[in-house]
């Protein structure tokens, strides 16, 4: 951490000095905005928010309160209006690789898994190996196979995502997500299609790779179970955090005073 | 898994969809390989004929472009002859004419007849396949194409006809003089096998134009091979020529490419296949963005997911730009056999017979790839840049 302050401590687009607190995370939101064109609400009001490396976090909330939104900030899908994504202390926006970055450090699940239905299971996982680490057609398999060993799922390798039940599909994208080993997994209400039993299976995945590989965790979730699990919970509503249980909290600023 | 793999299965996830985009695309291709190769064919056979006479001008009367229309008193010829630069002239007479049967006109097309002199220069890369070539002194002789005999045998099935060396055959317009097939040869030049060789005289009388020929072929006595500058000087000798009986004919003395370029025959041809390539190529890059775009509209979800899971814009545009190269691809084989198959279907036919040689030279081929590739890749554009515009967020929104 002191490491990476001093490295980046002078680049641009970072605020140096002991006052700027998104240097000591891995990921941290600085007043982040965003209203869509068509939108009348703002899907996020000046949101701040820090993740530590290796932290397990839960975002709740009423449906529209802009979860999703926040997720896809925080996983540079979408730029902000306002306000700054910083990686390690680094301004994200401002980069202008960002699927590059995105397919080095960050993982993504989804509701609805979006597999790709011509592919078989082992194929899918290699999707996001094209971009990340230079592997090898041979190396990539092997890779695959490795992830879905870890997710429990060898057995069912070189099946089509239609022949696989809906609890093993969100597991084949869970392996996906990890393909280039990414120090963070954003998910968004990833039990939401699951049964109580493939739910658990899906947490308890998560807590282990939580522990086992040090893995930074953002799970949006509306259900209790999945967000009792996680080391933190972040409760929002109307674009607004109005609850956390970390240790720091980081309070939203008064919008007057931002501008 | 390869990136290739990945552009394949793609392809593969509506096979009926896939096929019949690379079957519609192999018709228009494969109608412009045929076309190419035809016009192709045709030039390079009339200038190999040319280069292996050893022809270095072609004499044909000023503004008739067609060829055989070309009329001009021999006076140019024994003029040219006396040149002392030029080793050799050999004079044509070139004209279509028809076959009777008991008075009866046979359709062969389009039947070339020419007159030559025992010492024409065709002579010397013709090959006899039957019977004899024709002499000094034969009258009333006629040599016939191998194409030309093989249609005869055709039509002697339905009717008599001559066909065979030692029949005779009727000229519409001269029914009291039968000609009598002395041999059957065969021709570098593919449409002189289509058709048959009389005596000058002969040609002259069947072609009514007594005194006359329709073109002639010089060889200049050169200092070295390759030396241009006696060429020039016959060359602008010969223009200069003019027939005292009649000073109004001018005649132009071309090289064999240069004729070859300017036989308004070959010229039409040529024109034709490439319009219709032209068009076969507009045709296909809208039935190729037609295919794309559907695919790229269906996939928007999938097309955002890959962005989300890191992939760059321009892996996405490669990803769909491959899809449609290996459609216009896998086109350009299919429509190199249809071309193939298309051409020997029509040199079955009689009418075209002769004229169309069934060969597909791989130079022909190649540019018919390049051009579907071409395809591909214009066709691919601008679905490629509508999947490269989907936003990631609005394509997995719909949760
Ligand atoms: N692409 C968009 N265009 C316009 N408005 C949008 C868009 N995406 C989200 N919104 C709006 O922004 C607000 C926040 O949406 P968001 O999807 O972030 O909410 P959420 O908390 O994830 O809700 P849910 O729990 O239902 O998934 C909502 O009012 C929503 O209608
Ligand atoms: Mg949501």
């Amino acid at each position: 951490m002191t490491d990476n302050r001093s490295r980046n401590g002078h680049r641009n687009g970072v605020a140096p000095g002991w006052h700027s607190p998104h240097n000591h995370y891995l990921l941290f939101a600085d007043r982040v905005y965003k209203t869509y064109p068509d939108g009348a609400v703002r899907a996020l009001n000046g949101v701040s928010l820090g993740v530590h490396a290796g932290e397990y976090v839960a975002i709740t909330g009423p449906s529209g309160c802009g979860k999703s939104t926040l997720l896809n900030m925080l996983g540079v899908l979408d730029r902000p209006d306002a306000g700054e994504i910083y990686f390690r202390g680094e301004a994200l926006t401002t980069r202008c690789d960002l699927d590059h970055f995105r397919a080095r450090q960050i993982g993504f699940v989804f509701q609805s898994f979006f597999l790709i239905p011509t592919l078989t299971a082992r194929e899918n996982v290699q999707v996001p190996m094209f971009e990340g680490p230079r592997r090898t057609a041979r190396q990539r398999a092997q890779k695959a196979d490795e992830l879905l060993a870890l997710v429990g799922m060898s057995q069912r390798a070189h099946h089509r995502p239609m022949k696989l039940s809906v609890g093993e599909r969100q597991r084949v994208a869970i392996a996906r997500a990890l393909a280039n080993d990414p120090v963070l997994l954003l998910a968004d209400e990833p039990t939401g299609n699951l049964d109580s039993e493939n739910a658990d299976k899906v947490l308890d995945l998560f807590t282990k790779l939580q522990k086992d590989r040090h893995l930074a965790l953002i799970v949006v979730t509306h259900s209790d179970e999945v967000a009792e699990r996680a080391d933190r919970v972040i409760k929002m509503r109307d674009g607004r955090v109005v609850a956390d249980s970390g240790a720091e909290i980081i309070p939203t600023p008064d919008p007057a005073a931002t501008s | 898994m390869y990136f290739v793999s990945f552009i394949l299965k793609n392809l593969a996830r509506r096979p009926i969809r896939t096929v019949l985009t690379v079957l519609g695309l192999a018709v228009a291709v494969g109608s412009m390989i045929a076309l190419l190769a035809v016009s192709y064919n045709v030039e390079r056979s009339v200038e190999a004929a040319f280069d292996s006479r050893r022809v270095d001008l072609v004499v044909m009367q000023k503004g008739k472009p067609m060829g055989w229309d070309s009329e001009f008193s021999e006076y140019f010829v024994r003029e040219t002859a006396k040149m002392p630069e030029v080793e050799r002239v050999s004079e044509g007479i070139v004209g279509n004419a028809n076959i009777e049967r008991d008075g009866v006109l046979v359709d062969l097309g389009i039947l070339l007849v020419q007159g030559w002199k025992p010492d024409n220069f065709g002579y010397e890369d013709l090959e006899i396949l039957e019977g004899r070539r024709l002499q000094a002194g034969d009258r009333r002789k006629v040599m016939i194409g191998r194409t030309l005999a093989n249609n005869l045998k055709e039509l002697a099935k339905i009717g008599p006809i001559g066909h065979r060396v030692g029949d005779t055959l009727t000229f519409v317009g001269d029914p009291k003089n039968p000609y009598e097939i002395v041999g059957i040869f065969k021709s570098p030049v593919i449409f002189e096998d289509g058709g048959a060789i009389v005596p000058f005289e002969d040609g002259q009388a069947l072609h009514s134009k007594r005194g006359k020929v329709t073109g002639f072929s010089v060889r200049v006595r050169k200092s070295a091979p390759d030396s241009h500058a006696e060429v020039e000087t016959v060359k602008r000798k010969i223009e200069a020529l003019r027939d005292p009986d009649d000073p109004y004919v001018v005649v132009v003395a071309d090289t064999p490419d240069k004729y070859v370029q300017s036989v308004s025959q070959l010229e039409l041809i040529r024109a034709v296949s490439w319009l219709v390539s032209a068009i076969a190529l507009a045709v296909s890059v809208i039935s190729l963005l037609n295919t794309m775009t559907m695919s790229v509209l269906e996939r928007t979800q999938e097309i955002g997911i890959l962005r989300a899971v890191g992939w760059p814009r321009g892996r996405v545009v490669r990803m769909i730009l491959g899809e449609a190269a290996c459609l216009a691809a896998a086109a350009a084989l299919v429509g190199t056999v249809i071309a193939f198959i298309g051409m020997q279907t029509l040199t079955q036919m009689p009418k075209v017979n002769g004229f169309i040689e069934p060969d597909l030279s791989p130079w022909v081929v190649a540019r018919g790839f390049a051009l579907t590739v071409l395809v591909g890749v214009v066709g691919g554009a601008y679905p490629a840049y509508r999947a490269a515009r989907l936003l990631p967020t609005e394509a997995i929104r719909h949760d």
